[in-house]
């Protein structure tokens, strides 16, 4: 198994904390997990990407080179980039709420979901990340959903226990939506 | 502290490798990219009974961890190019006088102040070595964080066994990059060597002792760089460190160390499946160079190709290695936004190599 | 936007715009070493040799030449440029970390020379560059990233005053300590830089002036506190003041 990952988002959007709850979960799962930092353009501006490469095996390479196999673009401004990013058989995950227009695409398949109006009817705009990660649990099998919902009680609870549920809820009405999807 | 998986900056790994393996004081100046392993040890050598210390400069850095190695304890330091330069004074002093200590590079763009991006740019400075006479350091160079936890122990063993400064080179692109790595349980490998015999711990249990670098006959001069150059020779003869694979039968044999290294895993997969004859050898100890890799290799290989990300400097290694043997064809890069080749450049340059 | 550069005159370049930090001191240190440069009327003859840290930058905001120096040296640099080249202007500018921590032999020893050259050290208590370490400068008990429990003094040491340990030293001849944490103190500062580029105009000696600055980004502190900061904790400990003029004497060179 090996999954290339890459998470993508505008300054706030929590596309690095997603990545991160990727990386404890793989650690949960006895996977081996690398997330290495941005490069190049998107590091200007408020954009950021956290690229994670997920194997169960030692990882080569630690650097996702336009072959992500799992793509989430959680803004419009980086849409373009996540695009160009995915290889063929991949799949491309976009938050519709934020991205008017988006491309055609043949080669990978390309799942959209209003991930910030739902994150705005469970309470708050910023747990659209984790309803984003629930969907990439559930279309990929990265991961499992109770893996994931253990890290967020685990890192979220140390922090701010307040916002465990409304994150857990976040991931798992994600989650359904993407089952319900496919 | 036991056995633990955890996911941490490779910077991080090696803080805590080394403090996990014995390491009790550590000494260090802050410089990107290697600040994190000083700030974790900061807050984790207290519960070993150790200690960070944080000095004044890299010269004063290096000193002191001259001076704390006198004792036989063992002590570490982490810099980035421009300190390192700056230790060379100390290293010199550290080979001559025949003190075991461990020292990290976490490589950046250079040369003058450079950048704080990643880079291999240290190679020949590391290798070679900074500072004036005949010596060496043993140079090792960790690809993962994995690795990092495993290749500490045998730093340390080599410091100890030789009593020498063992220097461990990352170029800072793996510096910065975080990755689950399993940490051993707390062992403090230097524990298994007595200094006893050469430590300076005061004339309590032993007639007095001295250390000194600096000769008072011509004869002293020659004894010490002779006695050096027998132990070079072992280390040379015995510590060669590498990984290598898919060599038997290949054409073409890509060398790299470090994330480069690590990236020819993928290479030779890649290239395989599509039914080139690639192979390659991921030199681990940079110091001594691992020869040993080179005179083994098949008459079927008709190339070579070193990647670095800098502008060729191991390569010289290689070319000494093959002495002539086999074309040794070079690709490398350093600063800019993406400092260093893809793997799709190198497989690119291996394939046109092919062609040829 | 005003056009400041017009403002200010020559010196200060504001095309660039600057790289500092909302809020960071060496903005108005830059701008009072500029406007010094300015009113002297030495601008073209003026060399910049900087230190490596945030201060670096100051540079790309005058119109003279600059030299970047290695971490800690640029008083041997300066000394260097000053026997090669004697008329020309040759002031230091570097961070607290870079001055006094790497760079405190060589600042000793120029400064002892008594060589006309001017220092300016803008200490903000910090290694700003870096991500907010200790510095020989660190308040005692100061949370920082290699102090996370406060610097503590056993093992870690005191925060040095740098102009105490010169003032003793007869080629020093202006040596001041300011701060910019108010308007007032500002004006203060303006007037002790000027001094300190007048001593070396007049070819006296050895000119060397502190200045006490916020840096919100290494303290992780809001602008305004860390104002109030460096008008309290920091110049309650890094007393302004200054030590030695000796300015006023005529004109040797
Ligand atoms: C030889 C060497 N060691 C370390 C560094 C890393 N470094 C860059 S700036 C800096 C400290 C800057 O602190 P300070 O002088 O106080 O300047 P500030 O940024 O706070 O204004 C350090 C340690 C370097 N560039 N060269
Ligand atoms: S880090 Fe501090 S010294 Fe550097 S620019 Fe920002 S506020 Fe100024
Ligand atoms: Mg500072």
């Amino acid at each position: 198994m090996l999954h290339k990952c890459m998470f993508s988002g505008s300054g706030g959007q929590g596309s690095a904390l997603m990545a991160k709850m990727v990386c404890l979960g793989a650690i949960k799962e006895n996977l081996k997990v690398v997330m290495t930092q941005t490069y190049g353009i998107e590091q200007r501006g408020g954009d950021s990407t956290a690229y994670v490469i997920v194997s169960d095996e030692p990882i080569g390479s630690p650097i996702v080179e336009n072959d992500a196999d799992i793509a989430v673009a959680l803004s419009q401004s980086i849409y373009g980039n996540c695009f160009a990013g995915v290889v063929p058989d991949g799949m491309l995950f976009t938050n519709s709420s934020m991205v008017d227009n988006p491309k055609e695409s043949d080669a990978f398949k390309q799942v959209f979901l209003p991930v910030s109006d739902t994150a705005v009817q469970l309470g708050t705009v910023r747990c659209a990340n984790m309803v984003m990660l629930g969907a990439v649990l559930a279309g990929t099998g990265l991961l499992k959903l109770e893996t994931v919902e253990e890290v967020v009680r685990e890192t979220i609870g140390n922090k701010k226990p307040q916002l465990v549920e409304l994150n857990i809820e976040a991931l798992r009405s994600g989650y359904s939506a993407m089952k319900k999807e496919s | 502290m036991a056995q633990e998986t955890l996911f941490l900056k490779n910077t991080e790994a090696f803080a805590e490798s080394l403090a996990r393996c014995g390491v009790k004081y550590h000494f260090a100046y802050p410089i990107t990219p290697a600040t994190d392993v000083m700030k974790r040890m900061a807050v984790i050598l207290p519960a070993y009974g150790g200690e960070m210390m944080q000095m004044e400069s890299e010269l004063a850095v290096s000193s002191a961890l001259a001076g704390a190695a006198c004792t036989g304890k063992l002590v570490a330091t982490s810099s980035s190019g421009p300190g390192l330069t700056l230790m060379h004074e100390a290293i010199g002093f550290m080979c001559a006088a025949e003190l075991p200590c461990l020292l990290v590079d976490s490589m950046r763009v250079g040369p003058g102040d450079g950048d704080i991006l990643g880079a291999q740019s240290d190679y020949y400075v590391a290798t070679r070595g900074g500072a004036h006479g005949d010596y060496h350091t043993i140079v090792l160079a960790p690809s993962s964080g994995q690795e990092i936890a495993d290749i500490v122990p045998t730093g340390i063993k080599l410091a100890y066994t030789y009593r020498t400064p063992v220097l461990f080179v990352i170029d800072g692109v793996s510096a910065q990059t975080t990755e689950s790595t399993t940490l051993p349980a707390y062992h403090d490998y230097s524990a298994e060597f007595d200094t006893a015999g050469w430590a300076f711990t005061g004339t309590q249990d032993h007639p007095k002792r001295a250390l000194i670098t600096g000769s008072y006959s011509h004869q002293d001069g020659y004894d010490l760089n002779e006695k050096l150059r027998a132990k070079y020779a072992t280390i040379r003869e015995k510590e060669q460190l590498w990984e290598q694979e898919q060599t038997e039968d290949a054409e073409i044999v890509v060398v790299a160390f470090g994330i480069h290294g690590r990236m020819c895993r993928d290479l030779v997969a890649k290239m395989r499946a599509e039914g080139k004859k690639v192979g390659f050898i991921r030199p681990i100890s940079l110091w001594p160079f691992p020869e040993l890799a080179f005179a083994g290799l098949p008459d079927s290989v008709k190339n070579i190709l070193v990647v670095e990300m800098n502008h060729g400097q191991m390569v010289d290694d290689v070319r000494l290695a093959v002495n002539g043997r086999i074309p040794v064809h070079f690709l490398g890069k350093t600063g800019g936004d993406m400092p260093m080749n893809t793997l799709a450049e190198m497989i690119a340059e291996a394939n046109r190599i092919l062609g040829e | 936007m005003e056009n400041l550069s017009a403002k200010y005159g020559k010196t200060l370049n504001l095309d660039k715009l600057t790289s500092y930090c909302p809020g960071c001191g060496h903005g108005i240190v830059t701008r009072l070493v500029a406007e010094a440069i300015e009113s002297l009327g030495i601008m073209s003859r003026t060399i910049s040799i900087v230190g490596i840290g945030c201060g670096g930058f100051s540079h790309h905001y005058m119109d003279i030449d600059a030299i970047e120096a290695t971490h800690g040296r640029s008083p041997s640099f300066a000394i260097g440029y000053k026997l090669a080249r004697p008329d020309n202007i040759v002031f230091t500018y570097a961070g607290d970390g870079d001055t006094c921590a790497i760079g405190l032999g060589d600042l000793m020893h120029a400064a002892n020379k008594g060589m006309p050259i001017t220092t300016i050290m803008v200490n903000n208590t910090v290694f700003g560059m870096t991500g907010g370490q200790m510095s020989p400068t660190t308040l005692e008990g100061q949370v920082t990233t290699t102090t996370t429990k406060g610097r503590a003094v056993p093992h870690q040491g005191y925060p040095l005053l740098v102009p105490e340990m010169m003032r003793a030293m007869p080629g020093v001849k202006y040596l001041a300590r300011e701060s910019v944490a108010t308007p007032k103190d500002v004006r203060k500062a303006k007037k002790s830089i000027r001094k300190a580029f007048e001593c070396q105009v007049k070819g006296l000696g050895y000119a060397f002036v502190e200045v006490i600055v916020p840096c919100p980004t290494g303290l992780k502190m809001n602008v305004k506190d860390s104002y109030a900061r460096c008008g309290n904790e920091m110049t309650d400990y890094f007393k302004p003041q200054v030590f030695k003029d000796e300015t006023e004497q005529s004109d040797v060179a």
